[in-house]
């Protein structure tokens, strides 16, 4: 256990934070434990005819939150999975002193792979106090003690008699009962029955017969379907565009501008310049869309390609201005001492998101009353974004919300509710808004690009001794300057620098980690070629020496660095990790810490010709706490992996002249099942916790090194520029 | 006048028919397990059968489909008897976030009947959809799964 994950739980239960929300009659709380589902809050309610419908508060995207949570409600309230039908739960926080729309202790927003980790204390706590609700109800009616009756599979049971009332059948009966909550006692772990099981994605059957449980499935009455020609160019504006035209066209009932929010370039983009068409159908939009004729002015970015901002990072690692953000003992005398040394510098371009629903929103904006159908990585922000951009309360905003067809945390923004809004607000009817594919790219708040240059230094023992790294990124971004092993050994420099253009960006899976941990454990695979050691021991030694250290960037866990260590010898005896192998084939090893988890990877692969490989088997271990459902969590693992191979391979957002040229599927490459390795082997790692951590960004980061490892491993190339198959 | 049968309905279409496919089905048939996914045939998430052939709909105008019987995810299934496909990719819990699965699980419908054993070299040409979750570990095994049920039934 972290020592983290031991404070929140412990601060947390003292609180008994989980039922304040649920159990207050504030006015302003948004949906009221009153209005949701009577006395047992907000997690449970029953259909019509008396089955349990458990209610999961979280965002699910393809991390598979949804069935995790109801694993955790589940188990508290003694339910069995397969028993019960799950849905989302309406947003259920409160409006602070400023009007806006927070989270209650039930967190609805997915990101930064936390859910399960913070949901966790407060879920279990709100089941386990709806049990003894039930129990006590039952002791009630039968006049007997509530220790004389347990649960089972949602009745509660009378062990002496054996009569027994199910949880429906007490739904009128709990609500005139009341419990002190500091006194429901949590489950103990060995009585789990639900949580640490394999449970498949309980949307799957609705999923495989093509039930509509997306938003961009959904429709309401009288609503209008929106195409809008978002301005290509970064930063750009619109000077003019055909109006009277299209206003004329097939079933288009409005045609509006939608201006830059906000107004000033040089802040983040909410919103592009753009021009909307509104029609009947979806297209009717698309169609009049598409025969608008606009003028833009890109001036602005005109000087924004990927080749000059990636050629400005690289001259700035040469002979630019650096901020120092981590300096630890003297690098300048460890570097004079050292017996060997090593001065590499690593490159990479953008990644889109390329989520693949493209991004919708409906929104029905009414004088004083809003709502919104939406996917969302944040159940907050809607109403939030209902108030900012159509002055509307965000107590008086209903959100309903949907399984998204991915989000990588770029569902996490405001863009696609706040065109919604605006134009249902406008033309004063419901609104579908639906992007294109190619909206999705060129309007995307893509992954970081730039340079690192690393210089390592090797005593004689043959052990790192200095550590020098510098970072001219594009977003400035400082962790990987300040992160291992910048912050854990001895004579250590971190250094960063920004070259500033018009692009705005934003969270893609596993931010800044996604390409920092492929510069770190690339350059620690170099140093450890250098000093004649196998990586493999080089790492592990490393690790083992370094002991548990506060990360210094967000959420500053405890990081047990000897749990590393172990989990490089998992995968390295699972995967044969050293065997002999043909001419042409390799192994490649890597670990790391992403925010609340870690992975470790090993690849092995084979050359095809000089210039492309073939990976064929990926072994995993992670280290994500308990895992409240094994089978998820591999499906996680599996998904970083590809994730990660795809990036690493392909991932390149071209931007030319200030314009995202490579906007489709034609030109933005993405792997498909023949590029996918025959055999993903995944290991979870137990070391004893407790509590929950993460799982959805935690295998991408350390995949991206293993791989290029594995490439040097069979071939000696090493890939210091991203993306592979154009640097092979 | 465009009149086609969709899985087993007859219809009428009497609209744009430049209209692609998919927005038939999606807006005009209420059917909304077809996804869009690109608009230009790459991703596979609008995959349908048109007279039984694996097709993308976001790619078919209309007025080719005049005489054609269409199948989509919706029907699929007989009654509530799943196709061994869609058994084979809950058995094997595929589904991520889901919204590429339809369009795998028609195409990979479609792959069976001409290739009821198919090896990975045959999977790996025949089945090109896009699952940006990266679930193609599971859908492979899922399709030998299908494919050995199929043979055995
Ligand atoms: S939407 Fe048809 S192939 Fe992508
Ligand atoms: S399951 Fe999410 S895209 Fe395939």
């Amino acid at each position: 256990m972290t020592a983290l994950s031991r404070r929140n739980f412990l601060k947390s239960g003292t609180a008994f934070a989980g039922l304040t929300v649920l159990v207050s009659n504030s006015p302003a709380l948004l949906a009221t434990d009153s209005e949701l589902h009577h006395g047992i809050g907000p997690c449970l309610r029953f259909s019509s005819e008396g089955l349990p419908i458990l209610c999961v508060p979280t965002p699910d995207m393809g991390q598979g939150m949804m069935t995790t949570a109801a694993q955790i409600i589940a188990e508290e309230l003694d339910l069995e999975l397969s028993a019960v039908s799950v849905e989302f739960l309406p947003f259920v926080g409160v409006i602070d002193e400023n009007g806006v729309a927070q989270d209650g202790d039930l967190i609805q927003g997915a990101g930064g792979s936390h859910s399960t980790m913070t949901l966790w204390p407060a879920l279990r706590k709100t089941s386990a106090y709806v049990r003894a609700l039930f129990i006590e109800a039952a002791a009630q009616q039968w006049a007997v003690s509530s220790n004389s009756l347990f649960t089972d599979d949602g009745y509660v049971i009378n062990r002496k008699t054996g009569a027994q009332l199910s949880f429906g059948e007490l739904d009128d009966a709990v609500q005139t009962v009341s419990l002190d909550k500091q006194t429901i006692e949590l489950k103990p772990i060995k009585d789990f029955k639900v949580v640490g099981k394999d449970a498949t994605n309980v949307a799957a059957r609705d999923i495989v017969t093509g039930e509509p449980v997306f938003a961009s499935d959904i429709e309401v009455p009288g609503m209008l379907h929106a195409a809008i020609r978002r301005c290509p160019h970064l930063n750009g504006k619109i000077v003019s565009f055909n109006k009277g035209t299209i206003e004329q066209l097939l079933g288009v009932v409005a045609v509006e501008k939608i201006d830059r929010y906000p107004e000033e370039r040089e802040e983040f983009r909410v919103l592009s310049d753009g021009v909307a068409v509104i029609a009947k159908t979806y297209w009717q939009a698309r169609k009049a869309a598409d025969a608008l004729e606009i003028e833009w002015d890109g001036d602005i970015s005109k000087d924004d390609s990927t080749d000059l901002i990636l050629e400005k990072c690289n001259a700035l690692l040469k002979n630019g201005e650096f901020k120092q953000v981590q300096k630890r003992g003297d690098v300048d005398a460890a570097f004079e001492r050292a017996d060997k040394t090593i001065d590499v510098t690593y490159t990479h371009p953008s990644w889109a998101h390329t989520c693949i629903e493209p991004h919708n929103c409906i929104a029905d904006v009414k004088t004083d009353t809003a709502e919104i159908w939406v996917g969302h990585q944040t159940m907050s922000r809607p109403a939030n974004i209902a108030k900012k951009f159509a002055g509307i309360d965000a107590a008086k905003v209903t959100g309903h919300f949907y399984r998204m067809g991915t989000g990588f945390g770029r569902k996490y923004v405001e863009d696609f509710v706040a065109e919604a809004v605006i134009l249902s607000k406008r033309v004063r009817a419901p609104v579908k808004v639906t992007w294109s594919r190619e909206d999705e790219i060129e309007q995307d708040y893509p992954n970081h690009m730039g340079a690192y240059r690393v210089r390592a230094a090797i005593d004689d023992k043959g052990d790192l001794s200095g550590w020098h790294i510098k970072t001219a990124l594009d977003t400035g971004r400082d962790w990987v300057a300040r992160d291992f092993p910048a912050n854990t050994m001895d004579n250590t420099l971190g250094e960063v620098a920004r070259v500033p253009n018009n692009i705005s960006r934003g969270a893609w899976r596993g931010p800044s980690h996604n390409t920092g941990a492929w510069v770190v454990q690339s350059a620690l695979n170099e140093a450890a070629y250098a000093a004649g050691r196998d990586p493999l021991e080089f790492l592990v030694a490393l690790y083992k020496q370094t002991g548990t250290v506060r990360a210094p960037n967000w959420p500053n866990m405890d990081i047990d660095f000897r749990r590393h260590a172990a989990m490089l010898e998992k995968v390295a005896s699972e995967s044969g990790y050293g065997k002999k192998m043909p001419s042409g084939w390799g192994h490649g090893i890597a670990v790391h810490h992403t925010f609340v988890g870690t992975c470790a990877h090993v690849i092995e692969l084979e050359m095809v010709g000089d210039n492309d490989y073939r990976v064929h088997k990926v072994t995993s271990a992670i280290d994500c706490g308990l895992a409240v459902n094994p089978l998820g969590v591999r499906a996680q693992v599996e998904s970083g992996i590809m994730d990660g191979l795809c990036a690493a391979k392909y991932g390149n957002l071209v931007f030319e002249n200030g314009v995202p040229v490579t906007n489709n599927f034609d030109s933005y490459r993405k792997m498909r099942i023949d590029e996918a390795p025959a055999v993903v082997d995944v290991h979870i790692m137990d070391f004893g916790d407790t509590d929950p951590k993460g799982t959805g960004e935690i295998s991408l980061p350390p995949l991206i090194p293993a791989l290029t490892n594995a490439i040097f491993a069979a071939s000696r190339k090493r890939v210091r520029t991203l993306p592979i198959s154009e640097n092979l | 006048m465009i009149n086609l049968t969709i899985n087993g309905i007859q219809r009428s279409f009497e609209g744009d028919e430049e209209m692609p496919l998919l927005w038939h089905l999606r807006e005009d048939a209420g059917l909304k397990g077809t996804k869009f996914g690109c608009g230009i045939g790459q991703c596979g998430a609008c995959t349908v059968h048109v007279d039984g052939e694996a097709t993308r709909s976001c790619s078919v105008p209309m007025a080719s489909l005049n005489g054609t019987a269409i199948t989509t995810i919706e029907g699929l299934a007989d009654g509530d008897n799943l196709h061994p496909v869609q058994e084979a990719w809950l058995e094997e819990d595929v589904p991520q976030c889901g919204y590429c699965q339809a369009g795998q699980i028609t195409a990979t419908a479609a792959f069976l009947k001409n290739t009821p054993n198919p090896t990975d070299d045959d999977i790996n040409e025949g089945i090109t959809n896009i699952c940006r979750c990266g679930t193609y570990f599971r859908i492979r095994k899922a399709i030998k799964r299908a494919a050995e049920n199929m043979q055995n039934a």
